[in-house]
């Protein structure tokens, strides 16, 4: 058991307190665009986010297909906007313990509350950052460079407080003496907050495919082969390197390879369905990474590409008017070669379906999502159902696809099947009128 | 030392806390690292695979911390050279 589990298991348990029109949990865009619809509506909102800020996975991008708007610009403004609503109360860092329907329009739920090991005085100026001896690898980033373990999880993380990583401290006390404002205190204790809600909706949103579980493409053994997550997050404004650069030695590539439906419509991972959005990040990356390195070449190997939104088409022959190759052909197996580059053995479908093999120095998984939904176990006495991979079902795909098994809950974005931001968003509008409609039906 | 100013000492007491092994490896490795990489940059800028051949270690472990050390602003990039590497410099003060 971690130390922080340790003191997690001292959570003080306080007596019910408040009552809200609404819990969300999970706060990606999702959950974000869902709280502030409801806010601007009148209803009081509370929002558990797991994660030290909110933000979820939009925050990282680097920018948005089709549109290719800046995420971290778009995303933000909404970040800070739920922390600063009259109507969201907003706990970061808080785990959904438990959630009862107690009868129609009243659930009572437990949440922990972790603690940060730093008080709210703290600034955020980063200092106990500096000071703190503990490297270990930044969550954030997805591993590419490293965090203290007293930490600001980002630049503008929301709250821009910091934190500190008990199962990685060292106990040495550099943070505590070195904060300006005297905020660190190793002494702060986790608590349960008890609350009534007359609705839930959850918008825990997805993970990546664990693309371990491919041994043939090597992720996890060989650096040079990256997740898109982490790609996007090297064309991003706030990125982990200096430029795009090759994690085994920091060079800049001059070839690189996207390997479509990684983990994706794959039987023999258990996965067969289409993850909606990879075709896209990867057409969206392949031309950041022709702005960002003219010289490179680039090619992404396809099944099919499913290119069905608004503007799409027009962006992926854009994409190959720049210059992207497309090379029709799954890829069977990837090797590394002794300079850290990487042999990639695929079925070339428009040259008779031989076998050929073609050599890369950066490969790029274009992982497929799987769903965030461990949170049914949460719900007491009634089932929230899931389907058979793991998304949350909705009542009616057809005519009620935000209502869940269980009524009062309902749910929006990613951890009801994979869908891009504005289909995300979209869902989150439909689920707040929802919300709101359940909440005037059933009266206070 | 006000007790304010104590509490990891205080928890460090009451729990009987002990920083773990590896957290206290994590450390030593970390610092190692970056002190072989800062005494390697002494002389001047460097790519990876100049701070590798004057350290020994290894260009992925030298990068990852390079990057760390980056974004703690003690190490900058300067121009890159003609096999797409960036040299690395020690930030001045
Ligand atoms: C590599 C990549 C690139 C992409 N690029 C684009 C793009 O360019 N354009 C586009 O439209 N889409 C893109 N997408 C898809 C986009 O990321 C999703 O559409 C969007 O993030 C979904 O938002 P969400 O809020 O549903 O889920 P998430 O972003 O996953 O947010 C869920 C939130 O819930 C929190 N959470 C999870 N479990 C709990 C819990 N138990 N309790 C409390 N909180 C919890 C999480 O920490 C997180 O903050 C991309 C996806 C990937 C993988």
């Amino acid at each position: 058991m971690g130390v922080m589990d340790q003191i997690l298991e001292k959570a003080v348990e306080e007596e019910e307190a408040v009552s809200y029109d609404v819990l969300v949990v999970g706060g990606g865009i999702a959950g974000e665009s869902a709280s502030l619809d409801l806010a601007d509506m009148g209803f009081k909102v509370l929002l558990v986010e797991k994660e030290p800020s909110v933000g979820g996975k939009m925050y990282l991008l680097s920018k948005v297909f089709p549109t290719l708007d800046c995420a971290s610009c778009i995303s933000t403004p909404r970040m800070a906007a739920v922390s600063h609503h009259p109507n969201i109360i907003l706990h970061t860092y808080s785990e959904v313990l438990e959630i009862r329907k107690l009868s129609e329009s009243d659930f009572q739920a437990r949440i922990l509350v972790k603690p940060r090991f730093v008080e709210d005085d703290c600034t955020g100026c980063g200092q106990c950052e500096k000071v703190c001896p503990v490297v270990v690898p930044k969550e954030y980033d997805f591993g590419l460079r490293g965090r203290k373990a007293a930490y600001i999880p980002f630049d503008t993380a929301v709250p821009k407080k910091a934190l500190i990583d008990l199962d990685h401290c060292i106990f040495c006390g550099q943070c505590e003496r070195t904060c300006p404002v005297g905020a660190v205190n190793f002494l702060q204790v986790p608590k349960v907050v008890k609350v009534r809600v007359r609705a839930v909706l959850i918008a825990t949103g997805y993970e990546l495919f664990s693309i371990e579980r491919k041994t043939e493409y090597g992720y996890g053994k060989f650096k040079n082969v990256i997740t898109a997550m982490q790609m996007d997050r090297l064309l991003a404004p706030t990125r982990p390197f200096n430029a795009v650069l090759r994690p085994s030695d920091g060079k800049e590539p001059s070839s690189i390879a996207f390997v479509l439906c990684s983990g994706s419509r794959d039987r023999t991972l258990n996965n067969p369905i289409c993850s909606q959005v990879c075709c896209m990040y990867s057409v969206k990356q392949a031309q950041l990474l022709m702005g960002a390195l003219p010289l490179a070449d680039v090619t992404i190997y396809y099944m099919d590409i499913r290119a069905f939104g608004k503007g799409f088409e027009e962006f992926y022959q854009q994409a190959k008017a720049m210059g992207a190759m497309f090379v029709k052909g799954r890829v069977a197996k990837i090797e590394e070669t002794e300079n850290d580059d990487l042999v990639l053995w695929y079925e070339d479908i428009e040259n008779g379906g031989r076998i050929s093999k073609a050599v890369h120095d950066l490969v790029v998984l274009s992982v497929g999502l799987k769903p965030n939904s461990e949170i049914v176990e949460v719900f007491k006495g009634e089932v929230l159902e899931r389907d058979e991979l793991g998304w949350i079902r909705s009542r009616d795909e057809n005519v009620n696809p935000v209502e869940t098994s269980i009524k009062g809950v309902f749910a929006a974005g990613c951890v009801l099947g994979p869908k891009d931001i504005p289909d995300t968003v979209l869902e989150a509008g439909a689920a707040a009128a929802q919300v709101a409609a359940y909440l005037n039906e059933v009266g206070v | 030392m006000s007790e304010r100013r104590s509490t990891v000492v205080q928890l460090r007491n009451r729990s009987g806390l002990k920083p773990s092994k590896e957290n206290v490896e994590l450390m030593r490795r970390s610092k190692e690292v970056q002190t072989a990489i800062t005494k390697a940059l002494k002389d001047g800028p460097k790519t990876v695979p100049e701070i590798a051949k004057a350290t020994g270690l290894s260009k992925d472990e030298i990068f990852w911390h390079l990057m760390t050390m980056h974004k703690y602003g003690v190490v900058e990039p300067d121009e890159k050279d003609e096999a797409g590497y960036f040299r690395y410099r020690l930030v001045e003060g």
